[in-house]
């Protein structure tokens, strides 16, 4: 009798700890740094953790806690989700839970899908994590379809079919619970599909809103396109957004124009390749800002939007921070959209600056013709961009933001217009010629310590293949990421110092997340390569790198 | 990219004999037929191959890498298929494999054709 009075004094107690996260618990994501509650960590996604039992004196005693086996081959680009000693991570063939201290499986959901559904992915047969909510997990799939799952068994709650195959579209990315709303996106600007960002109910899967993110005749930015948008396609918006609950705004980067040839597009393509701020409840935009108009290079808009507060000239502003997939940094009003700062942090050749007033980038000769004309041009970046969707970091003590970046250009030649004029939905909608251009050094890539609104790297550490991992930094002085050669490493945030390494048994392309438990720091990261570098450029340097999904827990060994 | 095909090609089979049939004053004429005949071949090879290269970019190379150069190990090097392998090469484009999905219906058996040229001239083993 006396048990089951302490049990409902439990339950009780703590309405939902067995059960799932809450809102206000999301809220304060980032001053708990025992769990990972969200994509980015917080809602900031700075992926800056307060704790400092692992840091620059201490790192040298981490070991791995414990390994488990994601069973797959395709890559491992999920960031796990830590909540009440159980970590969640997806793949795109299952959803497990797994015990965060012992490594012990849970439970593990498939994901199922159509064997066609892989003809209109583009770019990695990938997933890059899930959003969990008042005891549901929500992730999407290959398929197009965002699910709800049962936290503590992992059981179906309820599925959606939000897009189809035949119409170009995919879906990679982790959701984001918005005061109360699911907000997603979707994959396909190179199959030609109209881009869109998503609101749903999380308790039954009913679809509340969706934007879209390029314009039919009639509707806002319709004349930035030719024949007013009737057949515009792209902005597609693959990676997931972060949220400013005091301004009520959902920033979520869109992708690239379709198809990349821009001969049969001039406009400026209204809303590709922008930051959208927009209102979750409703998905009515309150404002764009569009990093490349009239984009022929594929630098497609999607990569990591980071909150963070900065002193300018003196004075307190609530900024935006975007290393651009086009190789400029911008900073933004988060409020209003008014750029602040745009400077480039690795090698830009296709404009040679931004508009302070408008915000629109001055293209270069090169440029003008890559547009206009099927003559082979080089530039810098590649379509790879100078950084992709791996998500970057940021120090709010130090204003300093953490990125991966590639560093190389590119041959580019569009292909001429028979190859685009019969386009439609589900074909390939790229019809350009692209070669790489190398460093004469090797190097293809640089992590660095960047100052956002200068672009200036603080330090820089060259790698031979670019590392296509997300950064975490920590109070403790350390960025972590990972390699294409499997090295999960820990660097000096001060210096660029690699501390210490750990050779992982495939490449790393996931993202580092830390937690604590009973007062003991723990740091989880996925090894198992993939992804569209892997997959699509050549590189020597990853001859003897095996695929194999893992999961690794690391903490430190006892003096 | 235009590549020299050619050049990976195996050389044509059947060419000797078909000299040795030629009589003494046919000679000149009979390799001058013969030349003809293999340059058109050789010709109808590269353009099959250089359709099989554009069709590569656009179906296969997500996966399989650029230029069918692979590092990956996560999909198949396509270039370790054999000239005797071309019953797998076909039943795995058309009923997909492991990741891989199905292009039956997508591709049309004249591309297949077009892809296999274009993949067998660059085989590690020709």
């Amino acid at each position: 009798m006396k048990s089951v009075f302490y049990a409902a004094l439990l339950v009780a107690a703590y309405p939902f700890s067995a059960f799932g996260q809450t809102a206000s618990d999301l809220l304060n994501a980032a001053d708990t740094p025992q769990s990972v509650l969200t994509y980015g960590i917080s809602y900031s996604q700075q992926r800056f953790s307060p704790l400092t039992q692992i840091n620059r004196q201490t790192v040298k005693r981490l070991v791995p806690a414990w390994s488990y086996s994601m069973n797959n081959n395709t890559g491992e680009e999920s960031q796990p989700l830590v909540y009440n000693g159980v970590i969640y991570i997806t793949s795109q063939n299952k959803t497990v839970a797994v015990d965060a201290l012992t490594g012990k499986e849970i439970w593990n959901t498939p994901v199922d899908y159509p064997p066609d559904t892989t003809r209109v992915v583009c770019c990695g047969i990938v997933n890059r994590g899930a959003a969990i909510y008042e005891g549901k997990l929500f992730r999407t799939t290959l398929d197009a379809r965002v699910i709800a799952l049962d936290m503590k068994t992992g059981k179906q709650i309820w599925s959606v079919k939000s897009g189809d195959a035949k119409d170009g579209i995919a879906m990679t990315s982790a959701p984001l619970i918005a005061d109360g709303v699911l907000i997603t996106g979707m994959a396909g600007a190179e199959y030609g599909s109209r881009g869109y960002v998503e609101g749903y109910d999380p308790n039954d899967g009913k679809r509340l809103w969706r934007h879209y993110t390029v314009p039919r005749p009639g509707e806002p930015g319709a004349d930035s396109w030719p024949d007013h948008a009737a057949n515009a396609s792209g902005g597609s918006s693959w990676t997931t957004g972060s949220f400013d609950p005091e301004l009520d705004l959902v920033y979520w980067g869109i992708g690239n124009p379709a198809p990349w040839n821009a001969l049969l597009r001039r406009g400026d393509d209204l809303y590709t390749n922008s930051i959208l701020a927009l209102r979750p409840k409703t998905g009515e935009m309150a404002w764009y800002f569009q990093t490349s108009p009239n984009d022929p290079f594929d630098h497609d808009n999607i990569t990591s939007i980071i909150l963070a507060d900065l002193t300018i000239n003196g004075k307190p502003a609530k900024v935006l921070l975007q290393a651009g997939r086009n190789g400029f940094y911008y900073v933004l009003d988060r409020k209003s959209g008014q750029l602040i700062a745009a400077n480039p942090y690795v090698k830009v050749t296709w404009a040679t600056g931004v508009d302070k007033e408008t915000g629109k980038p001055e293209w270069t000769e090169t440029t003008k013709k890559a547009i206009a004309y099927t003559e082979e041009i080089q530039t810098w970046p590649h379509i790879t961009g100078g950084t992709n969707w791996y998500p970057s970091s940021f120090d709010p003590r130090t204003a300093t933001a953490y990125v991966n970046t590639t560093d190389y250009g590119m041959k580019y030649q569009p292909d001429p217009i028979d190859e685009i004029k019969n386009l439609k939905p589900g074909d390939s909608y790229r019809a350009v010629k692209i070669s790489p251009i190398f460093n004469a050094d090797g190097m293809r890539g640089h992590l660095r310590a960047i100052d956002p609104l200068t672009g200036k790297s603080k330090w820089a550490i060259p790698f031979k293949s670019p590392n296509w991992a997300g950064t975490l930094v920590t109070a403790g002085g350390l960025v972590f990421t990972g390699e294409l050669t499997g090295e999960f490493i820990a660097v000096d945030s001060d210096t660029g110092k690699i501390l210490w390494q750990f050779q992982t048994p495939s490449g790393i392309i996931g993202q580092p997340v830390t937690w604590e438990h009973d007062g003991k720091q723990y740091v989880t990261v996925t090894s198992g390569t993939g992804g569209v570098y892997v997959l699509k450029t050549p590189d020597p340097n990853l001859a003897h790198v095996p695929p194999g999904g893992t999961l690794w827990t690391f903490k430190l060994i006892d003096e | 990219m235009i590549r020299a095909y050619r050049a990976c090609r195996p050389p044509l089979a059947g060419g000797l004999p078909f000299l040795r049939r030629c009589t003494t004053g046919r000679v000149v004429l009979c390799a001058l037929c013969l030349l003809v005949g293999a340059t058109s071949r050789a010709l109808a090879q590269d353009e099959a191959a250089a359709r099989g290269e554009r069709l590569y970019a656009k179906y296969c190379s997500n996966c399989h890498g650029d230029d069918l150069q692979n590092n990956s190990g996560v999909a198949f090097d396509l270039r370790r298929l054999k000239a005797d392998e071309h019953a797998r090469f076909v039943n795995s484009v058309l009923h997909g494999k492991n990741a891989m999905p199905s292009w039956q219906g997508v591709l049309a058996p004249a591309q297949l054709d077009d892809l296999w040229t274009y993949i067998r001239a660059h085989g590690y083993e020709q």
